[in-house]
């Protein structure tokens, strides 16, 4: 099977992230929901991915029943009551209505839905492929990232030695000072070995590579461009100059921006090997494009105050639009594509 | 000359980004005051949340562009690769055996490396832990890359301590400990009220705690405080006190050990000029 391009997955995610936050309707929630959980339950992890510690139908079920008690017992706003709490108690005192625990329901739905959508591409990417996705203009960081990454399960290895090699002499684990002979070999450890890392990278010429990509004109052009922020920003919102604030704010955020991409032009990249795109990418994409059409655009024929529904003040049944309903399907993509295997490392 | 021009540059970058950051932090508080009393402000109440994420997003780039030119040194970036990894590992050990309420171990060592190794070391270290372990840990989201910058500026002002800690004159004894414990205690709570104010204005609830556009600083500080209190001051008591439990405990030979290191990392080779006969 193809493995699928890690674009495809981004803006997969970027789709399904846009459909969560996008709508206050608890059946499109609801639907949205469905979606991300089939495709996460039918994933295979990729590479070194690992499976969600909590995973999302748990954190969709704690969610969503904290959620609706929290909003049910602290807004006391809504016709339909459920139980009558005493006033005299702080806080809680009051009426508890069946609109606010709907309320609550449907905050829970928006945070489980963006949780499944980032366990998806957390399952789907193996972490090297979400590193070359940092700016080329923060190469430094991408490199410290890398080392990193790479020495976790060499620190783990380690932190499991020095823990059998305590317990053999008699250690054991009773209260937090005990813990420090564990903690210090494996801190010694971990900085001898960057020494040695230091003096292999110095060996092979790694030193000082990019010296010149920070200079006084990058840096007159940042300061310029965080100067012009905050004061196009005060224009805009504290002295209602709506058109220069917007003007200072865009100059601003384009010397920031002008700075990263002429620093990234100075640091080539190298790819072990390419990703290929193929038609299943095309289905993701479609998939994706339809739901972000759906979700922004201003389409004939659509009804958009269906997205914004509040139970608020007497509960109503949710409006619901067929076609979104359908668009929302798209988010199903990578399962009709057959995209559920992950990627796999790319080297 | 160049060099001393380099220097007030970098100073105006960190200066810049960090009261941006700050003021974008803070803006719940004072956007609705500002409002008050002019047409537009209103109208604009509703993009102000994500023009200000965006700005913070700006910044955080900027400041980490600054930061890491002194992280093409190998010997840097070797020794924060490492420090790194340590602090994923205490991180995904944190998130597979959960301490109680927000206990993380992982702000002792961004706070003593950034006491030790200096601000912008403790920046990067802050900012990379987060992002190395939302990695690792599978929890990459919206949340990140607000808990890179908070954690990073938990590295950045960890240099703070220093000045007390001469005036105290503790440095290597207990007092540099205490204070190192009071100032991570500090941020266990700090930390905890900034991650709340990213998505306060987004929040929806009663009108005592929520956010609310046209309304008197004084109040919308009173209704973060009732939010505070009610939604997080719990959790982050376990963070401050795992803060100061931590470094109490580790902090001594922690510092002994970064210092040693900090002296063999800090050498530097000058060859002899070359004798000509």
């Amino acid at each position: 099977m193809n493995t699928p391009h890690s674009l495809s997955w981004i803006l997969w995610l970027c789709s399904a992230v846009v459909a969560a936050s996008a709508t206050r309707n608890p059946l499109y929630l609801v639907l949205i929901l469905l979606c991300l959980f089939i495709v996460a339950g039918s994933i295979h992890p990729a590479g070194e991915a690992r499976p969600p510690i909590v995973s999302p139908f748990t954190f969709a079920a704690i969610v969503m029943l904290l959620a609706a008690a929290f909003n049910a017992l602290t807004t006391h706003y809504g016709q339909t009551v459920i139980i009558r709490v005493p006033e005299s108690i702080p806080i809680v005192g009051g009426n508890i209505t069946l609109e606010a625990v709907l309320y609550g329901l449907t905050n829970g739905l928006t945070l489980s839905a963006l949780f499944a959508a980032f366990t998806v591409l957390n399952l789907a990417l193996p972490i090297r492929s979400l590193i070359q996705y940092i700016p080329r203009a923060f190469s430094p960081l991408a490199v410290v990232t890398s080392i990193a990454v790479s020495f976790v399960p060499v620190t783990l290895r380690q932190f499991g030695q020095i823990r059998e090699a305590q317990a053999v002499r008699g250690h054991r684990l009773r209260g937090l000072r005990d813990w420090l002979p564990l903690f210090l070999p494996l801190l010694t450890g971990g900085l001898e070995r960057a020494l040695q890392l230091a003096e292999a990278m110095a060996a092979r010429g790694f030193a000082r590579a990019d010296e010149k990509a920070h200079n006084i004109r990058m840096q007159v052009m940042l300061v310029a461009g965080l100067a012009a922020l905050p004061a196009g920003l005060l224009l805009r919102l504290a002295w209602g100059q709506k058109l220069w604030g917007l003007l200072l704010l865009l100059a601003g955020a384009g010397l920031v921006l002008a700075v990263f991409w002429l620093i990234s032009r100075r640091v080539p990249r190298t790819v072990y090997r390419r990703e290929r795109w193929s038609w299943r990418d095309g289905v993701v994409l479609a998939g994706a494009g339809v739901v972000l059409v759906v979700f922004l655009a201003l389409l004939p024929g659509i009804d958009r105050k269906a997205l914004y529904y509040s139970p608020y003040p007497a509960l109503t049944i949710p409006p619901f639009e067929p076609l979104v309903g359908l668009a929302i399907l798209g988010l199903a993509g990578p399962l009709v594509s057959g995209m559920r295997e992950g990627m796999r490392d790319q080297g | 000359m160049n060099r001393a021009i380099q220097q007030v540059l970098s100073v105006l970058i960190y200066g810049l980004s960090s009261a941006i950051g700050i003021g974008a932090f803070l803006a719940p508080f004072v956007l609705p005051t500002m409002q008050q009393g002019q047409p537009m402000g209103m109208a604009h109440a509703s993009d102000a949340p994500l023009i200000l994420t965006l700005l913070v997003g700006l910044c955080f780039g900027a400041l980490l562009l600054e930061v890491q030119g002194q992280a093409v040194d190998t010997r840097v970036i070797a020794l924060l690769g490492v420090l790194v990894a340590m602090n994923s590992v205490l991180r995904f050990l944190e998130v597979a055996m959960p301490g109680p309420g927000g206990f993380s171990p992982i702000f002792f060592l961004i706070v003593l490396t950034g006491y030790v190794y200096g601000g912008r070391f403790g920046f990067q270290m802050g900012a990379m832990t987060l992002l190395v372990s939302a990695l690792i840990t599978g929890t990459v989201g919206p949340w990140l890359p607000y808990q890179m910058f908070t954690a990073a500026w938990v590295g950045l002002s960890a240099p703070l301590c220093r000045p007390a800690v001469r005036l105290l004159r503790g440095e290597g004894g207990w007092i540099e400990v205490v204070v190192l414990a009071l100032f991570s205690g500090g941020w266990g709570f700090v930390y905890g009220a900034m991650m709340n104010i990213w998505f306060w204005p987004f929040a929806s609830g009663p009108a005592t705690q929520h956010w609310q556009p046209g309304v008197a600083l004084s109040d919308t500080l009173q209704r973060y405080a009732v939010f505070y209190l009610l939604t997080s001051f719990g959790w982050d008591l376990f963070r401050g006190i795992g803060n100061v439990a931590l470094v109490l405990a580790f902090g001594r030979p922690t510092l002994r050990v970064l210092r040693r290191f900090h002296r063999r990392f800090g050498f530097r080779y000058h060859p002899p000029a070359p004798q000509y006969q």
